[in-house]
């Protein structure tokens, strides 16, 4: 009987405990002065004081409110803002990268912005790559927040010892380059220019270069485009410019190992990547390292680079949609522009635009397709497989490419 | 409650009437006991489980989870999964991926059992040692460790190989392939599967008397045959409730392969099933898809327990 007792006392506590935790839940959510914002980490570590003087604009023109800011990570971002979806306590403000967009505007998921976007600051101004992806059936639904340019970090002591007096303005010139480098170096596995052998945003910019895509919108379906001619040759030259210059693995990718650690270790002569690769070179070759522009095959042209980049939607859900504007337009002012340009990156308008090398390789950019299903493909690693087939040469090029092709119509038309 | 009634007299009719209250209360005992158990679990896994049965039964994308209503299609979910090559696929991939898992980590675990129980007291302990070690590091840091050493550019294991003259494998590549992937994450959870069969077959070993290995060894019993027809018999019970426990376990592991061959490198050609759900379920947002998968696995998962439940009740019988 005692037992019984004690029993049901410690299930008692239990549910006890249970509802008060859901009552806490519900007493959180309904704190409607406080404005929750989803930034990214990059954000945490690169410009934390932007931000915190956009909370202070914005809570010193809305007297009793406060910014709640809570940093991110790219890997699991989406699937915890899946969740506050399904339980309803969705942030006001969330920074999606521009390639997770597409998924989440086709849902449904954020409050339509196309009324106010005049009232935005610079949006007549705003970089069409950027803007292109934070809109969907020609409703604005994302502000463009900032965007990233890839660019080749480079030794300059590496490419002085090995006779290279003028960078290189194609590609054709920049393999050459890579050959004179590995043969001064003789280090064995010493990439001239590292370049991970699945690194699709690398790999597709020659194929842009060419003038091929990864697919195209045709009579209202999407069609993979990589058979295409002009995608083969772009796929060859990346085959013949991975073979020449670096020694990565065929089937690895940029995150493991991250090419500026390569880089740091000696490994490397050049990097291909986001210009703020330049922050992770190691403290020995701080001073040495530079950047330049990714040559095209066209000489003096830029190879068409993956336009990376942030938007800031609200979720349909809020209840403080207005608030949530008024904080955008904070962050995305001109001075906060110009502080997030000072700290490397690229500002959001053509306007505001400088003329340092991420700028530059900005000009010729690509983006991927603003299909609902794109990230399926991203998660399924089509692109990458297809890489690693024609790298390792356990498929010919054009087998490759149709596979990955046919792959990338049928899982873009899903309904 | 018959066979006592017949010793009371008759007329007494109250006393029964009571007594039979008595009984009743105290043949419920056992039941109200097990009640918060029965409470609490149907809470936590009741519900869950029936919450994912709605889920199969309706398309549940990211548009229906951003409305918080789902359209019933019946069994559309079900039939688009088992039309799917890919799913049949992953599921004969799956089965022997299992089938090597569970092989390899009874056999070495077997075969290090048998060692301990040869060993001198100082070597005993430091294997356990190692084993409890092995055991209690986490997942996550294990795959750290075991890619950090496997890695391309710099990884130890290339090293040492070059270092002992095996061959050139100077920046050897050992996520080539499907087949290499998934042998690499295969190492991994065997030696992280070995400690838990050591330990329980070492303790079975206890059991054996010693009376009777002497006896087979006067008999001129070899070693191998003695294991044959006297220890086996006696590990049996042990044996195959470990291997029905590492079926399961093996069959739905996510952590160590989703980890070690990396996201970026998670294609078709290389799912398992728990990477196959999470894939369908999570990255591509359709849930309702995802729960028609888990089922299936919960069903193919249960008809191995059910041999597993079966062993434990056959030796509960025996006892």
């Amino acid at each position: 009987m005692k037992r019984r007792k004690i029993a049901s006392v410690g299930v008692l506590a239990a549910v006890v405990a249970a509802a008060a935790s859901l009552a806490g839940a519900t007493t959180a959510a309904s704190d409607a002065n406080t404005l929750t914002v989803w930034l990214q980490v990059d954000a945490q570590t690169g410009w934390a004081d932007v931000v915190a003087a956009a909370n202070r604009q914005f809570e010193s023109s809305h007297p009793g409110w406060n910014v709640d800011v809570q940093y991110q990570t790219w890997g699991d971002h989406l699937g915890k803002f899946d969740a506050t979806l399904a339980a309803g306590n969705v942030p006001d403000v969330i920074e999606l990268g521009n390639t997770e967009m597409t998924k989440y505007m086709a849902a449904g998921a954020f409050a339509d912005l196309t009324s106010a976007k005049s009232s935005f600051p610079n949006s007549g101004n705003w970089l069409a790559g950027l803007a292109a992806s934070g809109s969907f059936n020609g409703k604005l639904y994302g502000v463009p927040y900032y965007a990233g340019s890839r660019v080749v970090t480079y030794r300059s002591d590496l490419y002085k010892r090995a006779g290279i007096a003028k960078l290189p303005t194609s590609l054709a010139a920049f393999i050459a380059d890579a050959k004179k480098l590995a043969a001064k170096s003789g280090k064995r596995g010493f990439s001239p220019v590292y370049v991970a052998g699945t690194d699709w945003y690398i790999a597709m910019g020659f194929v842009y270069d060419r003038g091929g895509a990864i697919a195209r919108f045709k009579n209202g379906k999407w069609v993979g485009a990589l058979a295409s001619k002009q995608a083969i040759a772009g796929l060859t030259a990346y085959k013949a410019f991975f073979n020449a210059a670096s020694r990565a693995s065929r089937t690895g990718d940029e995150a493991r190992p991250q090419p500026y650690d390569v880089y740091a270790q000696g490994m490397a002569a050049s990097i291909v990547g986001p210009a703020w690769f330049s922050c992770c070179v190691g403290a020995k070759y701080k001073a040495a390292t530079k950047q330049f522009v990714m040559p095209s095959y066209i000489k003096g042209k830029a190879m068409p680079g993956f336009l990376g980049g942030s938007d800031l939607a609200v979720p349909g859900r809020t209840n403080a949609k207005q608030q949530a504007i008024d904080w955008i337009k904070a962050l995305t002012s001109s001075t906060s522009q110009r502080a997030l340009q000072a700290k490397g990156n690229i500002p959001n308008a053509t306007s505001l635009l400088g003329n340092s090398v991420n700028e530059r390789a900005a000009q010729r950019s690509w983006f991927i397709p603003t299909a609902k299903h794109w990230v399926d493909v991203e998660n399924g690693n089509i692109l990458r497989t297809m890489l690693a087939r024609i790298l390792t040469g356990k498929a010919t090029i054009q087998q490759a490419a149709s596979w990955a092709s046919d792959n990338i119509s049928f899982t873009l038309n899903r309904p | 409650m018959a066979s006592s009634a017949v010793g009371i007299a008759p007329g007494s009719r109250r006393r029964r009437r009571r007594l039979t209250w008595s009984r009743v209360a105290r043949g419920s005992t056992p039941y109200l006991l097990i009640a918060p158990v029965v409470v609490v679990t149907g809470a936590i896994l009741g519900y869950p489980i029936y919450k994912l049965v709605t889920l199969s039964l309706q398309r549940y994308g990211l548009e229906e989870l951003i409305q918080r209503k789902g359209t019933w299609i019946g069994l559309d979910n079900f039939s688009s999964v088992l039309q799917d090559p890919i799913f049949w696929h992953t599921l004969g991939r799956t089965a022997v991926f299992t089938i090597a898992n569970v092989g390899l980590t009874m056999v070495i675990g077997t075969l290090l059992a048998l060692l301990l129980v040869r060993v001198s007291r100082f070597v005993r302990i430091l294997l356990t040692a190692g084993l409890v070690l092995v055991w209690s590091m986490p997942a996550v840091v294990a795959v750290q460790v075991w890619y950090w050493m496997t890695n391309f550019h710099n990884g130890v294991l290339n090293h040492l190989l070059t270092q002992a003259r095996v061959g050139d494998f100077f920046q050897h590549d050992w996520y080539g392939s499907p087949l290499s992937q998934l042998s690499m994450a295969t190492t991994l959870i065997v030696w992280a599967g070995i400690p838990f069969v050591v330990i329980s077959v070492y303790a079975g070993l206890a059991q054996v008397p010693g009376e009777l290995l002497e006896a087979a060894a006067i008999d001129g019993a070899r070693p191998w045959r003695t294991f044959a027809d006297v220890t086996f018999p006696i590990l049996k019970p042990v044996l195959l409730i470990l291997t029905s426990l590492s079926i399961i376990w093996d069959f739905s592991v996510f952590t160590q392969p989703f980890l070690l061959i990396g996201r970026s490198h998670i294609e078709a050609a290389n799912y398992l099933m728990g990477i196959y759900l999470y894939t369908e379920a999570y990255a591509n947002s359709d849930f309702g898809r995802g729960a028609a998968i888990s089922l299936l696995m919960v069903l193919t998962v249960a008809g191995m327990s059910v041999f597993y439940v079966r062993q434990m009740l056959r030796i509960g019988d025996v006892r």
